[in-house]
This record gives structure tokens, C-alpha cells and sequence, in this order.
């Protein structure tokens, strides 16, 4: 299935970034069909997360090319990402908590009716996104300060569906949230697949990643280590591949060639 | 399945910001009673609006400034400037009036525009910048001037600040004509509360109860129309007063309503993640500055009227009182809270203290005292009561 010769939603070729002298990112390749999971998956410092900030247009790279639907495109900023279609779950939760949960949905990409702010649509659009992702949240006129992480994590999933995107990159959605509200979080990522988005999803959690994810993409030390299918590949294989314990070899190239 | 919302519910959600205007009755109750009524008299009714609109015209600007996380302490130097610029066209070269406030406005956006680039695009913090402003533009105000006060402005152009529409109706006494704009305006904002409450329930959004919600467009209307009579009583409706009213109508638009006003909130609020979200944190950031050196330049054209002067040391502290009146009116230190309404009653709190002292007879030394213990009050019950906030979730 995975090496049916169609065009990837989202493909990345040698992409390098580095800070002065530390190389985040050296020739990562990444490719995310429609309809597929891709779990990006490393050590702290691995570079998962400046690879999802390049993706979301929040970084530039320094060299490398981004293909969408098999053109070349560049991603100068979080807005020309969201023209591309690609929409981004951070982190360090990208939400001001002085503003409420509908404001917080749509922040930087507002409705308006004219000159002015179209509220209403926006609050009832708010709500039907929430509905739809079965997510509690005692009203979304609630200021984000006064929800808990958990709750906070739900409106940051909810900014996804906004403006319907084609790729979605989640940056460890999981990692401040109790197991009930993982399991959520998981169902939804799931229904992204099933409308035929492509999911980027990054995490520590091996079983986060197993439960939902259709390939796996190790990065070590900025590199790429390794490219498994999640349905075959065995946990140990991963977790060599995550610590070093094998590093990108002749086989392990051979396995990465036949996914694309 | 509309929400309603019961009265105990908003008082308690919105304790910060209806503390403040019960506040402002509070500190009017006490002043009236202190001064034997001579406060709210007619002819000092009058006089707060004329001694008063040039700090609440900043206020406004400075508002959006301490909403963005910026602090603006160029104003007073600002207004000092633009009146200078007006002054030498007007009374040296004997230009019209008008094209001394145009010349003024021009000036207040060129200094907008230059404070606005260092902080946004360079990204010096703005504390840095306005100071700089301040210590550059009374310069720049003193080279206008020539070190010399010029004075005084042709009559049209004192009627700015000192003008009054009256008598287009008669009346006797009691200026009928003031008294028709107040009832229209009440009208208007009826109409446009009834309309906003309509629409609100048509999208299922939180409404107040139907008995709330008229006795507060009654209140509204009693005080603006109480308000509006003894404006009446004295010299009519000041051309001041319309164009605080038209700014405060506007601003308060432009920051619950506009796409730049939510995203001066967002960045107030967390700079990251408005910056993540694709807002334009440059841009906001550089017009945010536009706004308040034209906001400055405003006061600046009524303050030069209002003194029938430009003086070298003019706005002198001005921008320590616009400072003020926002934190006294709800602003947070730390950026992203705030209303325009908040900020123009910490204003007239402000205004109201100092003008009833002044009616007392308090020594302008106690005054500013007073003045700054209130200050510091403020601010400590904004700090309290987020924590009491923090503490209970």
C-alpha cells in the first residue's frame, strides 16, 4: 500500500536548519500521503520539533525543497502554511489566555462581515467544531485561562478544523494529558485520517504512536534513523533506532526506498 | 436554548469591570457630598468634560498601547509638539484653523509612524523608544517654538476646545439642542443594544434577563440625559465633548469589533502564540504606535486650544495621566486586558478627584498624593483579584 507510486500530500527533501552552530535538521526526508499517520518519533533534541516548526512555515529552512501535491512550494510564514493547507497543533500551546475559547479557534484567521468581526458565526461555528470533536468545554466564551491543560489541548485540536486543512502537524498532543483525554485525542486523530488528511504526528509515547500511526519516522540527532511500518515493525527495532543503537544502515535505507 | 444570565452571575464574572464604574459613582457620591453638590453643579459638570478630554483623548490611544504590552511615555512631549507645529502656522503665518489641526494630525502620524518602526520592526521595547520620544520630541517642540510661548490662537480655533453648539432650538435657560443630541444618542444606543441582544439570540449565544437587561439601558439613559441637562443648564454641548463621544464610540469598535483589536489583545496576551497563529505581530505592533502618536496629535490641537497657547513645557506628565487612567481602569500590567470604556472612566476618576479637591481647596501637594495612593490601589486590587481568580480554579 505505501509504495503505491501515488503523489505525497506533503513531501520534504534534505531539509537542513541550523542555530549557529547546532545542526537541528541535516537532509531529513519525510514523506505524508492523504489518508496516512506518520509518526515522527526521536529523542529530546532530535529535531521533531523544528522539522513541525519548518512544516508550519514558523521557520525557514536553510536548505532543502517542500513539496505539496508534488510541487515545490516555500513557507515563509504560519499564514502562507495555512493558504497551503497545512494547519498545526504546537507544543507550547499556541493560545492567549485572555482571550476566549471562540477568539482563541480562529485566532489569525478571523470571520468578518464587512469591516467588523463576524462574532456570532464564529460562536456558533465554534461550538459545532467542538460538537463534532465531542470535546467538553463549558462555554466558548470561557477565557482560556480557565481551563485546565486538558481542556486547553482540546481548543488547540479544535483550531485545526478551522478552514479545512488537507495537513495536520501535532506536536506531542498528548504529553500534558490524562489518559481518558488521550484516548480522545487519539479517536480524533483517527477521524483526520479518515477525512483523508494527512497527520503528522510527533511524540515520545511509543504506544501513542503504535495505536494510531501508519508509518513511523525516527529522527536522531537531526537525521533521519530509520523508517518502519508501524503495522510490522517491532517495538525494539523503533527504540534501537530512536537511542542509536542502530543507525541508518544499508538494509535499514533499502526499507526506507520501498515505503516511499 | 439561549443562555440566560442572571444578575449575581455578570456582577460576579465582571467584578473587575463593573468594580471600577462603582467605583466612579462611589468617588462622585463622595465629592458631591464633599463640595455640598457644587461637583455635579452645572457649570463644573461642564468644566471636568473641558479640563478632562485631552487626558481621555490619550487614554484611548494609550489604552491599545498597554493592551499590545507596550508602554507609550511619549504622549505628553507629542502633544506639546503638534501643538507647536499648530501654533506657528496658525499664529505666526496666519494660516486658517484648519490647517493648523491638519498640520498637527500630519505630525502626530510622521511620529507614529517613527516609533512604530523602531518597536515593531527593529524591536527596541517600546519603554525605550518613548522614552527616547519624550526626551526628542520636547526637543524638537522647543526648536519649533524658539524657546518662546506663542499665543493666542484665532477665535475659531480656541472654539476646539472651548466651543459650544447651542441655541440652534432655544429654550429657556436650558439649551434645547443639547438636550435632542443627548436623546438621540440614548436612542441609538438602545436600538443598537436591542439589535445586538437580538442577534445574540439568534445564535444561541449568553443573554442578561429581560429585567437586567432594561434596567440597565434605563440607568444609561438616565445618567446620559441627567448628564445632558445640566450641560444644558450651563453653555450647552461642548464641540469637546462630540469629539470625545465620536472617539470612544470608534475605539470602542475598533477593539471589540475589528480584526486588529483582537489581535492587539493576542499579542497582549501571548506574543508566541499570536505569532504562531499567523498574526501579523509586526504590522499590529507598528500601527498600534500610528494610532497613538494620532490620538496624541488630537489632544495635542485641544490642548493648544484649550490653553489658547503652545508653550515649550506644554503636556508636561500628560502621558503619567493616561498611564493612570488606563491601569485605574481595568488595564493589566502585563498586557492583553483592558477596555476603552475602562480606561475614559479611570479617566474621569481621575478627573473627578482632582477637580473636587481642587473645589475643596486640598493642597495640589495632598492632591498628588491622593492621586497616587489611588493608583497604587488600583492596581493592587487588579493583582488580588486574579489571584483570587488563580486560586480558584
Amino acid at each position: 500500500m505505501s509504495a503505491s507510486p501515488r503523489v505525497p500530500l506533503l513531501s520534504l527533501r534534505q531539509i537542513s536548519k541550523r542555530f549557529g552552530a547546532v545542526e537541528a535538521l541535516v537532509g531529513v526526508d519525510v514523506d505524508v500521503h492523504a489518508h496516512e499517520v506518520v509518526a515522527l518519533v526521536g529523542d529530546n533534541g532530535a529535531g521533531k520539533s523544528t522539522l513541525a516548526k519548518v512544516i508550519s512555515g514558523v521557520l525557514v529552512p536553510d536548505s532543502g525543497i517542500i513539496e505539496i501535491d508534488g510541487e515545490e512550494q516555500t513557507i515563509p510564514s504560519p499564514s502562507a502554511a495555512h493558504a497551503l493547507g497545512i494547519a498545526t497543533v504546537f507544543q507550547d500551546l499556541a493560545l492567549a489566555g485572555n482571550l476566549d475559547v471562540t477568539s482563541n479557534i480562529f485566532l489569525g484567521r478571523e470571520l468578518t462581515d464587512g469591516m467588523l468581526l463576524d462574532d456570532g458565526k464564529m460562536e456558533q461555528m465554534a461550538r459545532q467544531i467542538l460538537r463534532d470533536l465531542t470535546l467538553r468545554i463549558p462555554s466558548v466564551r470561557t477565557p482560556l485561562a480557565e481551563l485546565s491543560a486538558g481542556q486547553r489541548q482540546a481548543v488547540a485540536i479544535a483550531r485545526t478544523l478551522i478552514g479545512s486543512p488537507r495537513i495536520v502537524v501535532l506536536d506531542e498532543p498528548t504529553a500534558a494529558l490524562s489518559v481518558a483525554q488521550t484516548a480522545e485525542v487519539l479517536t480524533y486523530i483517527e477521524r483526520l485520517r479518515d477525512l483523508g488528511l494527512g497527520v503528522i504526528l510527533i511524540s515520545h509515547n511509543m504506544n501513542d504512536v503504535r495505536a494510531v500511526s501508519d508509518k513511523i519516522v525516527v529522527l536522531r540527532h537531526g537525521r533521519n534513523n530509520g523508517s518502519f511500518d508501524a503495522a510490522t515493525a517491532s517495538y525494539e527495532s523503533i527504540l534501537a533506532a530512536i537511542t542509536g543503537a542502530t543507525t541508518l544502515s544499508e538494509s535499514l535505507m533499502r526499507h526506507t526506498a520501498a515505503m516511499r | 436554548m439561549t443562555a440566560v444570565a442572571g444578575f449575581k452571575d455578570l456582577f460576579t464574572r465582571n467584578l473587575r469591570q463593573s468594580g471600577i464604574f462603582i467605583a466612579f459613582v462611589a468617588i462622585v457620591g463622595l465629592f458631591t457630598i464633599l463640595t455640598d453638590g457644587t461637583l455635579l453643579s452645572p457649570g463644573n459638570v461642564t468644566n471636568i468634560v473641558l479640563q478632562y478630554s485631552y487626558i481621555l483623548i490619550l487614554a484611548i490611544g494609550m489604552l491599545i498601547v498597554i493592551v499590545g504590552g507596550h508602554i507609550d511615555l511619549s504622549v505628553g512631549s507629542v502633544v506639546a509638539l503638534t501643538g507647536a507645529v499648530s501654533a506657528v502656522l496658525v499664529i505666526k503665518n496666519g494660516q486658517p484653523w484648519w490647517v493648523g489641526v491638519l498640520a498637527a494630525l500630519a505630525v502626530g502620524l510622521v511620529v507614529g509612524c517613527w516609533q512604530g518602526f523602531w518597536v515593531a520592526y527593529v524591536g527596541i521595547p517600546a519603554f525605550i523608544v518613548t522614552l527616547a520620544g519624550m526626551l526628542l520630541f520636547r526637543g524638537m517642540t522647543y526648536q519649533v517654538l524658539d524657546n518662546v510661548s506663542l499665543s493666542p490662537f484665532p477665535h475659531e480655533y480656541q472654539k476646539i476646545a472651548g466651543g459650544f453648539l447651542n441655541g440652534f432650538l432655544g429654550g429657556q435657560g436650558i439649551d434645547v439642542f443639547t438636550l435632542v443630541i443627548a436623546a438621540v444618542a440614548v436612542v441609538g444606543y438602545v436600538v443598537s443594544q436591542f439589535r445586538q441582544r437580538a442577534g445574540r439570540v439568534k445564535y444561541q449565544q449568553v443573554v442578561e434577563s429581560m429585567p437586567i437587561f432594561l434596567t440597565k439601558l434605563v440607568l444609561v439613559a438616565v445618567v446620559v440625559m441627567a448628564f445632558a441637562y445640566q450641560l444644558a443648564r450651563s453653555r450647552g454641548l461642548p464641540i469637546v465633548l462630540i469629539i470625545l463621544g465620536v472617539l470612544i464610540m470608534v475605539y470602542t469598535v475598533v477593539t471589540t469589533k475589528t480584526v486588529f483589536g483582537r489581535h492587539v489583545y493576542a499579542i497582549g496576551g501571548n506574543l508566541s502564540a499570536a505569532q504562531l497563529s499567523g498574526v501579523k505581530v509586526q504590522k499590529v505592533n507598528f500601527w498600534i504606535f500610528v494610532n497613538m502618536g494620532f490620538l496624541a496629535a488630537v489632544a495635542g490641537a485641544v490642548y493648544s486650544s484649550r490653553s489658547n497657547s503652545a508653550q515649550p513645557g506644554a503636556g508636561n506628565m500628560f502621558e503619567l495621566d493616561a498611564i493612570a487612567a488606563c491601569f485605574i481602569g481595568g488595564a493589566s500590567t502585563t498586557g492583553g486586558v483592558g477596555r476603552v470604556t475602562g480606561a475614559v472612566v479611570g479617566g474621569l476618576i481621575m478627573g473627578v478627584m482632582s477637580n473636587g479637591m481642587q473645589l475643596m481647596g486640598v493642597d495640589q501637594s495632598v492632591q498628588q498624593m491622593v492621586k497616587g495612593l489611588v493608583l497604587l490601589l488600583a492596581v493592587a486590587f487588579d493583582i488580588y483579584n486574579k489571584r483570587r481568580a488563580g486560586a480558584a480554579r
